[in-house]
Formats: C-alpha cells, structure tokens, sequence
C-alpha cells in the first residue's frame, strides 16, 4: 500500500473576535494509506470535522502541509469525495439530478449541454443512477423525488450515491449518520462496508460513537486535548483486525482495551473512561 | 371560544371575517357618498354608484380628450373602444417603464449573485451599495431630471436607483446563506467557480430572488408614479395627478382600483410562475 494522505504538522488557529486566537489542532501528524478506512473519534470540538475540511481542501491550515498524492491541493476537487451531515444533496434537483450532476458538470459545458451526445449520455448516466440506487436499496420510484421529501437514511443513501458515481480516490464523511435513527443507522453502516469492500475507496469517516468506529474502521483514530489551550492532535492510532470488525464480543473487546490503553497513556483518564 | 389564541374559526366565520371590511368599507363610502349628495347633488368628492359608473365608461371605452379621436368609433366595437381608451393608453405607457425597470433588475440579481460568491467583487461593491441604499431615491429626482432630462430615462433611473440596492443586497444575502457544504460539495463533484455559481448557488436562490422582487413590486411602483405624477405626458399615475385638479373623482377611484389589481395580478403571475419554475421550493 503507498501514501495517498499525508497531514504533516499540521496547526490551525482560528481568530475569535475580541479575545486571544483559538489553536483547534496543533502539531497533527497522519498518514492513510490507499484503500484504509479509517474512522475518526473524539470529543466535541476536538478538530475531527476540521481535519475533515482540511483533507477535503475546504480550508488551509495555519501552518504544517496536507499532501495528497504527494501534492498540496489547495482546493476541493472531484477525486475528493464528500458526504456531510446537513445539506449533503442539492434541494432544487431530483434524486436522479443530485446523482448524475456530478458527471453531467464535469464532462459537459453550457454549448456542450445542446449536443446529441449530451442527451445520450444523459440516458447511460441515469441508467448508472438507477442502478447505484439500487445497490444502495432505494426504489426506482424515489428517482423524481426532490430531497425534502426523502427520510434522513434515504438522503445519505442518495448523497453517497452521489459521491460514488465520480468514482472519487478518497472519500470523506463527516457526521454522516449521526442524526439518522439506531436501526437505519446500523443499516447504513452494513451498506457502507459492502461498498468499501466492493469498490475500495479510502474512506476517512468522521463519527462520534467509537463502536460504530470500530465496526467500519480498518484503523480507528482518536483525535484529543494535548494541553491546557485545548489544541488536539492524534492520542489513539490503532489497527482494528477484520475479524474483530465482525465479532462484537471478545475480540472487539480487546481492541477496544488498546484503545483506551492508549487514550489514557496520551493523558486523557475522562475521555479514556468515558470510551471504557 | 373564538377570541383564544388557540381558536380554530369555521370555514364561514373565516369567510365572513375575511371580506367583513371590504363590505363595511363599500358600505361606509356609499353611506357617505349618499349623504353628502342630499346636502349638494354636484357634489364630486365622494362620487355616487352613477358618477363611477360614467367615469369608469369614460375611462374604459373613450380616448384621452385632447388628443384626436378617430373618426369611427362611434361604431367600432367595444375591444376597439377599450384599446383605444384612455385607460387602456395610461397603461400601456406605464407597463413599458415598469417592464424596463424590472428587465434593469436582472443585472441587478446577476450583481448580488456574484459579489455572494466571489469575495473581491463582493469587497469591491458591498460597501457603495449599502451607501447608496441609505439614499432616499426621491430625494435625488431634481438631480436625475437635470442629468437625463424629463425623458422617460430619468423615471427609470428613479426606478433603478430606488430598488436595486434592495435587490442587489437581498441577492447577495441569499448567496451567502447558502451552506458552505454545498459549495464543496459542487467542487468535489467537478464543478468549478461559474458551475458552482449558477448551477448550484443561482438554482437554490433564484425562487426566494423573485420572492424578493415580488415584494417590491410596491416599492417599483411607487417610484413609476413618482416619477410620472412629477413629470410625464402620459401614464395611470400621470392621468391620476391631472384628474385630482379637475376634482374628477369618478376616474380617479377606478385608475387606483385599476393599479392595484394589475399589481395583484403581477404579484400572482410570478407566484404562480415561481410555483411552476421551482416545484421543490417550499416557503418558510
């Protein structure tokens, strides 16, 4: 396996007004290999969705590098895929539009959207649709249906679909199930390992909740406090084995021991308890 | 108990409540028009149901008075009489200022749209656009009939000046309330500066941008006559001013009846066209 993402240094401050700057994550190292599915843990404001935006290319960091590919990308881009909590589809287009708008914009402009070839390739493009809707369970009569009338699971469901027809090398999500309800939840965690195994994206998944990290995880990677300012930086990297991925009982256990082994060696006894 | 908060009224207390003033209104006038007239049958402050009724035939089926009327049409039929009308001549005149004043809103959106999105056009013109919002667009009418002359420039410009800024800033406001997510979400899905613009930020704001002209449709209008009643040869607003020095009442009460429902009818087009262009749009 060879680097696709490399976090060097990295230290974003933020300036708040009227009082001193706010250091987010200082000193952050990471490096994900191609193919890894590494879920993301940690408190409340401890910099995972800003890490998140920082791989995506949404933001620049104060100082360090992000290196994709071996490159600084200074912006978001297509092989970057990204499925948020909120606002994951576009409200003004139809299921099947939120789909194929991605590679309708990409290959098509304005002049090339009056072609024959474009209305052609719109046909192929919403066959591709139809089925990745498929794949991810949804009913082909949901295809004209406008978000706001899909349930938060279906929406994710789309928003991934939408995501994965770029066919992106890395895909981020940030929060993706967390307003979703415990049983569509777990459904959509069983759908997204299919689709990891299936098309072997790198997935970095940004979550709250450490057992569903670990489940999804092939690396779990705990972000916390590292001094009295609150700057985070990585205090737990571990390699979750596949077969504990799928045995809840004792061999999950064990990893989940390691963990917050190491939660605690990073001098993080709350957050170590509050995992245990 | 129908004065509680919670009160839920009926289909036909919400109907009779609904048209109970219109009726008290009509009532109310009609019971001071007939008073007035057994105190002075010339009376033309307060026309009589007689007086609208020949006001409203002058004014819908007979050409302004000073100006030449046609030979035959004594016997020409009725649609020739009503387009040939007065009314129908102030309307036609007035429709074309008020249609050049909402085709300057289109660059106006374009403005709002672009300074929302690309924050050097938006530094550059933000700060001079809510300057020039402060500007109270009457108070510069002297300044634009000496710049562009009585023509019908300087009633556009009046119009221009009046709304735009509204415009321009509520634009840009709507660009800026779209979430961030989505504007990532555009790049990551190949689109670039302009896609993401206009194929993903203009589609999302475009039904509340004409929400927004909508509702100052009032405010275009309001300058139109303002403009109109200053200085025009023609136009409802230029028709009304001329009828208030002759006291005529009877034409004056139909013109303003006349404005306000092609208003509501503009109003209801673009709901209905905004309804039909953007099925997705749900209003807050």
């Amino acid at each position: 396996m060879s680097k696709l993402i490399e976090l060097e240094d990295i230290c974003v401050i933020y300036p708040v007004h009227g009082q001193a700057p706010k250091t987010v994550l200082a000193g952050l190292h990471l490096d994900i290999q191609r193919g890894e599915f590494i879920a993301v843990c940690g408190q409340t404001g401890c910099g995972k969705s800003t890490m998140l935006r920082l791989i995506l290319g949404a933001e620049a960091p104060t100082s360090g590098r992000v290196l994709i590919e071996g490159e600084v990308l200074p912006r978001p881009d297509r092989n970057r895929g990204y499925v948020p909590q909120k606002y994951s589809l576009f409200p003004d287009k139809t299921v099947l539009d939120n789909i194929t708008f991605g590679p309708e914009m990409e290959e098509f402009n304005i002049l090339g959207r009056l072609t024959p070839r474009f209305f052609k390739r719109r046909t192929e493009l919403r066959e591709t649709a139809h089925a990745l809707l498929q794949q991810m369970g949804l009913d082909p009569s949901d295809a004209h249906k406008y978000p706001d009338q899909l349930s938060g699971g279906m929406q994710q469901r789309v928003a991934i679909a939408q995501a994965l027809i770029m066919r992106p090398k890395i895909l981020l999500m940030d929060e993706a199930f967390s307003a979703l309800d415990p049983t569509t939840r777990s459904g959509m965690q069983r759908l997204l390992r299919t689709l990891w195994a299936e098309t072997g994206t790198t997935i970095l998944f940004v979550t709250h909740n450490l057992n569903e990290a670990l489940y999804l995880g092939t690396r779990v990677v705990v972000l916390g406090k590292q001094n009295s300012q609150g700057s985070s930086r990585v205090i737990a990297d571990l390699s979750v084995p596949a077969d504990a991925r799928t045995d809840d009982g004792q061999l999950r256990r064990d990893v989940l021991d390691r963990l917050i082994h190491q939660v605690e060696q990073a001098g993080e006894p709350q957050l170590a308890e509050a995992y245990s | 108990m129908l004065w509680r908060i919670d009160a839920s009224p009926g289909k036909a207390t919400t109907w009779t409540l609904s048209w109970f003033l219109f009726i008290a209104g009509i009532a109310g006038y009609f019971y001071a028009s007939h008073n007035r007239h057994l105190e002075n049958p010339d009376d033309k402050v307060i026309p009589t149901l007689n007086q609208l009724a020949e006001g409203l035939s002058n004014a819908f089926l007979k050409p302004d008075s000073e100006e030449a009327a046609p030979e035959d049409l004594a016997n020409a039929s009725l649609a020739t009489k009503f387009f040939t009308s007065m009314l129908w001549t102030d309307t036609l005149a007035s429709a074309k200022r008020f249609l050049w004043a909402m085709l300057l809103l289109i660059p106006a959106v374009f403005l709002g749209l672009h300074m929302g999105m690309f924050p050097v056009i938006g530094q550059l013109f933000l700060r001079f656009i809510l300057f020039f919002d402060k500007i109270v667009a009457l108070s510069v009418l002297p300044i634009l009939f000496i710049a562009f002359g009585i023509d019908e420039l300087s009633k556009v410009m009046l119009i221009v000046i009046g709304v735009t800024p509204t415009i321009i800033l509520d634009t840009f406001n709507l660009t800026k309330s779209v979430p961030r997510e989505q504007i990532v979400k555009g790049f990551t899905l190949g689109a670039h500066d302009f896609g993401v613009t206009y194929r993903i930020v203009m589609k999302q704001i475009l039904p509340r941008v004409l929400n927004s002209i909508r509702l100052n449709l009032k405010a275009v209008m309001l300058f139109l006559f303002a403009g109109e009643m200053i200085a025009s040869q023609d136009g409802l607003a230029f028709r009304i001013a001329l009828l208030r020095r002759h006291m005529g009442m009877n034409v004056i009460i139909p013109y303003v009846l006349w404005v306000a429902l092609l208003l509501f009818l503009v109003d209801l087009g673009m709901k209905v066209a905004n309804k039909r262009l953007h099925p997705w749009f749900r209003e807050a």
